[in-house]
């Protein structure tokens, strides 16, 4: 039964390939796309705020930058966002790399107060450095050229491929002996240091890999949304919900930012349905994160798989060390391992398989 | 016989506090070293230095002759400097197994994309926790494992990035006497290959027996050194030990 | 750049300072706060335009004067700490991303109340005295200073002093200050941390109402203001050193006075920015700003 709930992204990703066709409103589109964007967006996040525990509280500047990088370029340039998207957040990314190799040598609250401060001094210069931004009205680029009523599908589609290669990127991070190093950060960064993991730079990468993701998002969105201005591109709501949306779902697990944003996004634009008022959601909102923070601080995702591993054998942050030999006594295969003795080892790989985990 | 480790009239000051003061220690290579003073004589504060925890207000530190002061505590790692800690620290919420994979001498770009353990990384890892006795938790968290199994943890994991020097900081403190045993018969069959101990310890009986050679501090000071019986009548030891 | 008259220059500088006292009574709380439980309060400007509605809201319907109804706000907001940090923030591992998005969610949630009962409408309190102005002419120099800011700049040093009284005098500001310094020390010898911590808790809350009446004379303000607030509170508190009262009195008078004076030197949009810029550089270089401990967390 086990092997076949391991395929369970299958299924999912038929039901959402054609999710478009059998809702055919706008409506459902334009929600599809969201939850796409801000799955991916969250995935991004996670892998700087949930494997290494840095939690920035200031994302929504790389969006904003993307956005407007995209915007301009399109403008300027004529490039068309669909494919300057990903090149230009590579530039987001740049930025990324410089702001946190300046900022991870802080810690704690210091990091998330100075995140927050590098927002605000995007959102700052976006309203004033109207030569390149147009200031406060924003900016506006030309409309997708295809014919309007596939308006919103083309969108969806694009998310979704950006949402499997986000999700691809986080599952193979955690998994590499990057991510290894990245937990064992988390748990204790001065041990990690002591035992020989360059912390510095590992957290520089993944703050710059955590920003790739949310400014090809921001991109996207500005191609979406046709008209962006700085008060929406650099919103630290979009970057709270991000947080929000993993912490949900599942702070530092693979899926657990999808699934948070699977079910945040619907949710969230039930209640202003049903309300009417932005502020009413905005307090709403602020009243799930305490609940979320106070009473289910794992996320969805790591307390169901406490709760049925505490029923088995307790395991751990299933990196990608995870025993070989414990996974092939599930395949009862004999392995015939040498083990030789102390400080006699060459990279032999045995039995001529070099599992990856 | 060629010093592996010195330092050079290293200084550091906490406030109004000189923890250690002008102090100049040599570990040869090859031995087992013991650091040993009584209460607040500098004895951690000077591992703090020597791993670059701490920047001393003056003095230096050598590796093999070469200046590591200050050098990032990551590259002294993959110098084949490697420490334990007075209080225990491993990597609670990841398995015994998945402690003793991370520590690493040498990681490339490459490397670092690629899968989280190779085969001969679990092997040797296996290897080293059967020799410690704990394989059979290798998949066990970290936090779950009692207090001594938790101690020779952090000993075998250390061991995996395959260091010349190790300091070791109380490694027979809070630990009951069979296990002291174990973990002497360890530090000495490690040595015989070749790894160089720098040992703080309290249990006087396990220095005099475990090292041979002793250094002793007292106020930040090196005040003696020596083999144990010398050490043992030294009455300036005795002193600081007992105080006026 | 461009220098203005010497005369422009005093009376903006002073303008400055008098703003900048006020500052350090609306951040005095977030700093305490900071000290004794190593919680970064980011409803702190929350709560800041929270009292100031309710200033505004007793003064429309009750004439009470702003300086007079802190005998409302300040008892309430102090329970409503004690409440707040109780039930809220006690229960939760003090790790430091875990608190300040608690507060940071408390900030979002009590901005959508304050929306929702208030709307956006800018709002400001205008009594007989708000437009006044005192000038004083010395030799050739004419210096004119609105009489709000001077009595606000006065409100806030009693507060700031009684403040300091209670810190220094009292059986509970030692209780405070030995837990700021080492908190298990404090608890060897008796002290009750809960209770420490609520209480203080509630008198951060207490002190950012007394500044809420004076920031409802002197801004305008609606439920999305706190967020700019916040930012300036803790660019005050994080130049003054986390946890130290007089960084962040100093700190805040430095602040009023750069902003004050950069805003007739520069083009305005530069000042916003560069308390930004400040908050962010100081976290970075210097974390420990200008008088506090260091900030040692994992």
């Amino acid at each position: 039964m086990g092997r076949i709930i391991r395929w369970w992204p299958l299924p999912v990703l038929i039901l959402l390939l054609i999710y478009p066709w059998v809702y055919r409103e706008p409506y459902f589109h334009v929600l599809g796309f969201n939850v796409l964007l801000f799955a991916t967006m969250a995935t991004s996040w996670n892998i700087m705020g949930g494997y290494t525990g840095y939690k920035s509280l200031g994302h929504s500047a790389f969006f904003g930058l993307g956005a407007y990088l995209v915007a301009i370029a399109a403008n300027q340039l004529g490039w068309n966002p669909l494919w300057s998207s990903p090149i230009l957040a590579l530039v987001v990314t740049l930025v990324a790399f410089g702001l946190g190799w300046i900022m991870v040598r802080t810690s704690g609250s210091a990091f998330v107060i100075a995140t927050i401060a590098m927002l605000l001094i995007f959102r700052l210069l976006a309203l004033n450095l109207r030569g390149i931004t147009n200031g406060a009205p924003g900016l506006s680029q030309p409309l997708p050229p295809w014919t309007p009523e596939f308006s919103r599908m083309p969108f969806y589609y694009y998310m979704l491929i950006w949402l499997i290669i986000a999700v691809a990127t986080s599952a193979y991070i955690r998994h590499s002996r990057f991510g290894l190093g990245l937990l064992a950060m988390h748990d204790d960064e001065g041990k990690a240091e002591m035992v020989g993991v360059h912390t510095t730079l590992y957290k520089v990468l993944a703050f710059g890999v955590s920003a790739y993701f949310v400014g090809l998002g921001g991109g996207v969105w500005s191609y979406f949304s046709t008209h962006i201005s700085p008060v929406f591109a650099f919103d630290i709501i979009v970057g709270v919900e991000m947080i929000l949306m993993t912490m949900l779902g599942g702070l530092g697990t693979v899926w657990g930012p999808v699934l948070g944003a699977f079910i945040f996004i619907p949710a969230s634009d039930l209640i202003l349905f049903q309300f009417g008022s932005t502020t009413i959601h905005l307090a709403i909102l602020g009243g799930l994160m305490i609940f979320i923070l106070l009473f289910l601080p794992r996320g969805i995702l790591p307390t169901i798989s406490h709760w049925l591993e505490e029923r088995r054998t307790p395991r751990t942050a299933h990196t990608g060390a995870r025993s070989m030999a414990e996974m092939q006594d599930k395949r009862s295969a004999a392995v015939t391992s040498e083990i030789k003795p102390a400080g006699d080892y060459d990279p032999v790989i045995i039995n001529n398989k070099q599992e990856t985990l | 016989m060629t010093p592996l480790l010195h330092t050079e009239n290293l200084v550091r000051r906490f406030g109004g506090i000189t923890a250690v003061n002008d102090c100049s220690i040599i570990v040869e290579e090859g031995s087992i070293t013991g650091l040993i003073g009584p209460n607040g004589s500098g004895k951690t504060t000077l591992f703090n230095l020597i791993t670059s925890i701490y920047k001393p207000d003056s003095g230096n530190v050598y590796l093999r002759q070469k200046k590591i002061t200050q050098v990032p505590s990551h590259q002294l790692c993959h110098q084949g400097l490697s420490r334990t800690f007075q209080i225990t620290r491993l990597f609670w919420d990841l398995s015994v197994l998945e402690n003793m994979i991370v520590p690493v001498r040498q990681v490339g770009f490459r490397s670092l994309l690629g899968p989280g353990m190779h085969r001969y990384e679990e092997v040797r890892a296996l290897d080293l926790l059967e020799r410690v006795g704990l394989e059979h938790l290798k998949n066990q968290p970290a936090r779950k494992l009692s207090f001594g199994q938790q101690k020779l943890l952090e000993f075998a994991a250390i061991l995996m990035s395959e260091p010349d020097l190790v300091l070791l900081d109380e490694p027979a403190g809070g630990v009951n006497p069979t296990m002291i045993r174990f973990i002497m018969d360890l530090i000495r069959s490690l040595n015989q290959e070749g790894v160089t101990f720098l040992v703080v310890e309290h249990n006087m009986s396990v220095v005099m027996e475990l090292c041979d050679h002793i250094l002793v501090l007292d106020q930040g000071q090196k005040i003696a050194e020596g083999p144990p019986h010398i050490i043992q009548s030294d009455p300036i030891v005795l002193e600081a030990y007992l105080g006026d | 750049m461009h220098l203005p008259s010497a005369n422009v220059l005093i009376q903006v500088a002073l303008v400055g300072l008098l703003t900048g006292g006020v500052y350090a009574l609306m951040a005095a709380g977030l700093t305490l706060i900071f000290g004794v439980m190593r919680v970064i309060n980011i409803a702190h400007g929350a709560f800041l335009v929270f009292s100031a509605y309710i200033t505004y809201w007793l003064f429309t319907n009750y004439s009470l004067d702003p300086f007079l109804s802190v005998i409302v706000t300040v008892p309430l907001l102090f329970i409503i700490g004690i409440v707040i940090q109780h039930f809220m923030l006690s229960g939760v591992r003090n790790e430091p991303g875990l608190t300040v998005l608690l507060t940071f969610s408390l900030a979002i949630a009590l901005e959508g109340i304050m929306g929702t009962l208030w709307q956006s409408t800018g709002r400001s309190i205008r009594t007989w005295y708000t437009s006044e102005v005192w000038q004083v002419n010395i030799g050739e120099l004419t210096i004119r200073l609105p009489v709000v800011r001077i009595a606000g700049f006065m409100a806030a040093i009693i507060a700031l002093v009684l403040l300091y009284l209670v810190l220094t005098r009292s059986d509970l500001g030692r209780a405070i200050r030995a837990t700021i310094q080492n908190k298990d020390a404090a608890q060897l010898v008796g002290v009750n941390i809960a209770w420490v911590q609520a209480l203080t808790f509630g008198i951060g809350l207490a002190t950012v109402a007394a500044g809420g009446a004076l920031f409802s004379l002197i801004w305008t303000f609606n439920a999305g203001s706190h967020e700019e607030w916040i930012s300036k509170m803790l660019s005050v508190i994080v130049l003054g050193g986390m946890g130290s009262l007089p960084g962040a009195f100093i700190a805040a008078l430095i602040m009023g006075l750069t902003e004050s004076v950069a805003a007739v030197a520069m083009t305005s949009y530069i000042s916003p920015i560069v308390f930004y810029l400040i908050l962010f550089l100081t976290l970075i270089f210097r974390p420990q700003g200008l008088m506090g401990t260091v900030i040692r967390e994992g």
